[in-house]
């Protein structure tokens, strides 16, 4: 497989014609930014704490590599998979990505302020912290600074993002006060310390390491996750989100396919329309969910010749034919579907919140804007950027000296967040779901590492009525066995599987949290004191009347009688209502009971039920 | 009676909350508003409604031997055969003062009509020690939910989400939402969220503390001894979906649970935390359940049921409504919330044991 200077893993084999993972429940899956399998240098052992990230990974010169993730198919079946294809199996292993996750932690430099992202919000945050006297740490996971303004234009009176981002980017790389981790992503993160997985070149080869950041504030920039519009067949390979191919034809000059369809709910991606048209890509109809949208990009995108249709969503995706091509079917129109080399979607933006709520943060729904917003302030973090919710490139810039401020105690200034009046302007629309269609291809919620299809209602058909019922998929959120994304979340709530008022709730309590160790000594302490021959439990005073006594008990021949076992005055009584005593435990002098003062003071003879039998003993009260 | 005046106001989210709303609105002729909603479709769960516990008191498993059955069938008819599953939980321990109170429920749970049977400590691991109780009920949350819907409003129960609730001494209860205000001459607070909610502190019982509680849901891992385990050390629930992934929680901080949980599941399973809380639970000085009005006059609550409060709707309904059974009479009045603690014949086995749990 081949490869240029600058490209990952990912990238290159993205431009090697690879495609798909492997198979899920029978339906293939595609491979893009977010969701791929962790791979490992050939050479090495099969442990997790080898495993490192595709998209991360930079591409070295004959270097090899495998995936963790086990494969599909089994023996000479291996030799005829189609060459587009990892072969992975997706069945049976969660294993896409942070296998290093459970590992032990190498401390790294005490810093005054983490900053988790290095788009221009966290470039604005960490020069802004240095100007305050701060000593900053930036870690960002793509191998390069600069984020994703890109896709999102201009605004009059801005520069372009391009030069936005080649200019702050500049700027903290040549601050000697920040220190720049790229290929770095933060797993995790509490009030003073954060976790990350970083990949670096060691000795010819690529090496993972986890390091645990001790830092007194910490500004989260992680920016917006694009959402996937909800049909069947959303995850086919070929169906691309508009920013992950922005980025891979923009950072690496990849664009699989010679003709696209774009299905979008946002603006933004009439825009990678127009850009994928430059590059010779033949756009074939771009569908809008929004019945009547204006934009400037829509303009210049109908200016172009583009076929628009508005109010049009996807009903289903299937695969025309081996080799890549993709059927699309519209809702509400049949007849012939519309056939393309690549389906773009864009369902719109969700503030990436992840690892605002693995820190402990809340979060609400928020309707209007149709997605979950932070709420609230935790000690020592702040939010900057799309992740704290502002949409423009000003207020993302602006919103990283603001987290400084906040941070600080200073005085806060307002910032500038400009949106473009909708008569203009239309703002995204919802996302974008069809009707379930449990014959085709699987739906999922989300285009992440998490394979989370729609829950769908068990079926039963009348034929079925006689039949106990097997595992029908996932029919409730609260069952999947996986953390839940944000973007998952806004789904369910889409989907009204979740309710807009829990939304915050269900996103904090499903997030992917690792635990960190606390300042404080969590060792499992025990609750619990020695136990003595004669102690009586608590629960069993009374029990036996209020002048109980603990007795040794004499059996014809030396026996082991178990705690618990019931004491009754004669072997017609079995009932425990009717039980005189019990087995306390077992003594070096033999069986202790606890029975009532009648049979203690008496040495009355008794039963004892035990093990199914019933023994005859004596109860002798103890001098003490 | 106006629209907005009603009998009884009945607060809670779990099982036995809704149970009771619907058997005092449909059997008691009672009219019942419900603050709560179900959510086991979404959240994380935090309890499960068994047949079973670690009781260590006779007059306890009577009761809930007496109340399984007609449990079982008003379920049944709430939402299909689906709505109650037959399951072998198990209890472990591995502590001395935990493992004697393992064998005292295990030797009283046959005579209630539960059998037990010993674990092989091969199949739990460490040295721990366990019981297999045969046959117990559980109930289906999420089945159930979707059925008590109906069910509550075919019984004429009133449900509303309140934006304030005042309590009065007296037990009388005010409610504002959106459209209006509620009155209710009773309030029941049926579980601890609703309590911790609710109850102003000035009317807090001595009997009850909280105690921080969190839940975990992991990834997939091979099967556990039990699809449902419970450690009586520390109260913590084990249980494990269809899809592997394992639902724990009970007392204990989430630092200190989460460990506990990979301890108690083997350092050798590769686990993630697919989800995780941390809330607010409750428990009883005595570590006997607690029933009735606080301070004599008050709101009613009801805490300290476990698992199996939602075994035992039927008689709380019965009791709530003034049409007890004398057992059930008899075994109400013994666990008033008012109780002082002096009587010693109430305490049950408990992991806390007055201390607080970290």
């Amino acid at each position: 497989m081949s490869g240029f200077v600058g490209d990952t893993i990912l990238s290159a084999v993205l431009a090697s014609g690879v495609d798909t993972i492997g198979v899920s429940q029978g339906s293939p899956v595609g491979l893009t930014s977010r969701a791929y399998p962790a791979i490992r240098h050939a050479s090495l052992a099969n442990d997790p704490r080898f495993a490192l990230p595709m998209d991360r990974t930079p591409a070295l010169d004959g270097a090899e590599f495998v995936t963790c993730v086990p494969p599909q198919a089994r023996g000479l079946a291996r030799l005829f998979q189609p060459g587009r294809t990892l072969g992975r199996d997706l069945d049976t292993t969660t294993a896409f990505e942070g296998m290093w996750k459970s590992g032990p932690a190498e401390r790294g430099e005490p810093t005054d302020l983490l900053v988790v992202g290095g788009g221009v919000a966290g470039l604005s945050a960490a020069l802004a912290a240095t100007r305050a006297g701060l000593g900053v740490t930036l870690v960002e996971s793509r191998p390069f600074l600069g984020g994703y303004s890109g896709l999102f234009g201009t605004l009059e009176g801005e520069d372009s993002p391009e030069e936005s981002m080649s200019r702050l980017g500049a700027e903290v790389l040549a601050d000697s006060a920040i220190s720049v981790l790229t290929s770095a992503a933060v797993f995790s993160v509490r009030p003073g310390l954060a976790r990350l997985h970083q990949v670096e070149p060691s000795n010819g080869q690529n090496r993972g390491r986890v390091v645990d950041i001790p830092a007194a504030r910490t500004v989260i920039a992680t920016g917006s996750i694009e959402r996937l519009p909800i049909f069947a067949g959303n995850r086919l390979p070929g169906v691309t989100g508009s920013l992950d191919a922005y980025e891979l034809v923009t950072r690496f000059g990849v664009w699989p396919g010679r003709n696209a369809i774009l299905a979008t709910a946002t603006n933004p991606a009439y825009r990678l329309a127009m850009l994928a048209s430059d590059a010779g890509i033949e756009i074939r109809r771009i569908l809008d969910s929004r019945p009547h949208s204006a934009s400037r990009f829509i303009a210049f995108s109908r200016a172009y010749g583009m076929v628009q249709s508005p109010g049009a969503t996807i009903a289903s995706v299937g695969v025309a034919r081996a080799g890549g091509t993709l059927s699309v079917h519209v809702e509400g129109r049949s007849g012939i579907p519309l056939v393309t080399d690549r389906l773009l979607v864009s369902g719109g933006w969700q503030p990436d919140l992840t690892l605002w709520h693995i820190a402990g943060g809340a979060s609400q729904w928020q309707h209007e804007r149709g997605r979950i917003e932070p709420r609230g302030d935790l000690d020592g973090i702040a939010l900057a950027g799309s992740a704290a919710g502002y949409y423009s490139r000003r207020g993302c810039i602006q919103s990283g000296a603001d987290a400084i401020d906040k941070l600080l105690g200073r005085p806060r200034r307002q910032v500038d967040d400009p949106t473009i009046d909708p008569i203009y302007e239309t703002p995204d629309g919802p996302l974008a779901i069809a009707a379930p269609d449990p014959d085709t291809a699987p739906a999922y919620l989300d285009g992440g590492p998490g394979l989370l299809q729609r829950p769908v209602p068990p079926r039963r058909r009348p034929w079925q009525v006689l039949w106990r019922s097997g595992p029908s998929g996932l029919t409730l959120l609260s069952e999947a066995p996986q953390p839940l994304s944000v973007t998952e979340v806004a789904a369910g709530v889409e989907l009204d599987l979740i309710p807009e008022r829990a939304a915050g709730i269900v996103a904090q309590e499903r997030v992917a949290s690792i635990p960190l160790a606390s300042e404080q000594d969590h060792s499992v302490t025990d609750l619990w004191g020695p136990v003595g021959p004669g102690d009586v439990p608590p629960y069993l005073a009374g029990r036996f009347g209020p002048d109980a006594k603990v007795v040794r008990l004499l059996t014809a021949e030396p026996r082991a009688l178990e705690t618990g076992a019931l004491i009754f005055p004669n072997s017609d009584t079995r009932h425990p209502r009717e039980a005189i005593g019990v087995v306390l435990r077992f003594t070096s002098e033999g069986p202790m009971a606890l029975v009532s003062s009648a049979v203690a003071t008496a040495g009355l003879p008794v039963v004892v039920r035990d093990k199914g039998q019933t023994v005859p003993a004596t109860a002798a009260l103890q001098a003490d | 009676m106006s629209e907005t005046d009603f009998d009884f106001a009945v607060f809670g989210s779990t099982p036995l909350a809704q149970l009771v709303a619907g058997l005092l609105a449909g059997t008691h002729d009672r009219k019942v508003l419900l603050i709560g909603e179900s959510r086991a479709s979404y959240r994380l769960p935090r309890g499960i409604d068994l047949s079973v516990a670690p009781i260590t008191r006779p007059q306890t498993w009577a009761l809930l031997s007496d109340t399984v059955p007609e449990t079982a069938r008003l379920v049944g008819r709430v939402s299909g055969r689906g709505g109650v599953l037959r399951v072998d939980p198990v209890f472990f321990a591995e502590n001395p003062q935990a493992v004697e109170a393992l064998l005292h429920i295990r030797h009283m749970a046959p005579g209630f009509g539960t059998a037990a049977e010993p674990v092989p400590q091969s199949s739990l691991g460490g040295n721990r020690s366990g019981a297999v109780f045969r046959d117990a009920l559980r109930l289906n949350r999420p089945q159930l939910e979707s059925g008590l819907e109906a069910w509550l409003a075919d019984q004429k129960v009133a449900r509303i989400a309140a934006q304030s609730v005042g309590i009065a001494e007296d037990g009388q209860a005010e409610l504002v939402t959106d459209s209006g205000s509620y009155r209710a001459r009773q309030a029941v607070l049926a579980d601890d969220e609703a309590i911790t909610a609710w109850l102003p502190l000035r009317q807090w019982p001595k009997q009850l503390r909280r105690i921080e509680h969190t839940a975990i849901l992991t990834t997939p891992t091979r099967p556990l001894a039990s699809s449902i385990m419970l450690e009586l050390d520390s109260g913590v629930f084990l249980t494990q979906q269809p899809e592997g992934g394992v639902a724990a929680f009970g007392p204990g901080d989430r630092a200190w649970f989460s460990e506990h949980l990979q301890g108690l599941l083997g350092r050798e399973r590769q686990i993630e935390q697919a989800g995780q809380t941390s809330y607010s639970g409750l428990a009883t000085m005595d570590g006997a359940p607690a029933f009735g009005r606080v301070a004599g006059a008050g709101a009613d609550i009801v805490v300290g049921t476990g698992s199996y409060g939602a075994f035992i709707a039927p008689a709380l309904a019965r009791w709530l409504a003034g049409t007890p059974s004398p057992l059930e009479a008899q075994w109400f009045d013994h666990h008033l919330v008012s109780r002082d603690g002096a009587d010693r014949r109430l305490v049950e086995f408990s992991w806390t044991r007055g201390e607080p749990v970290r």
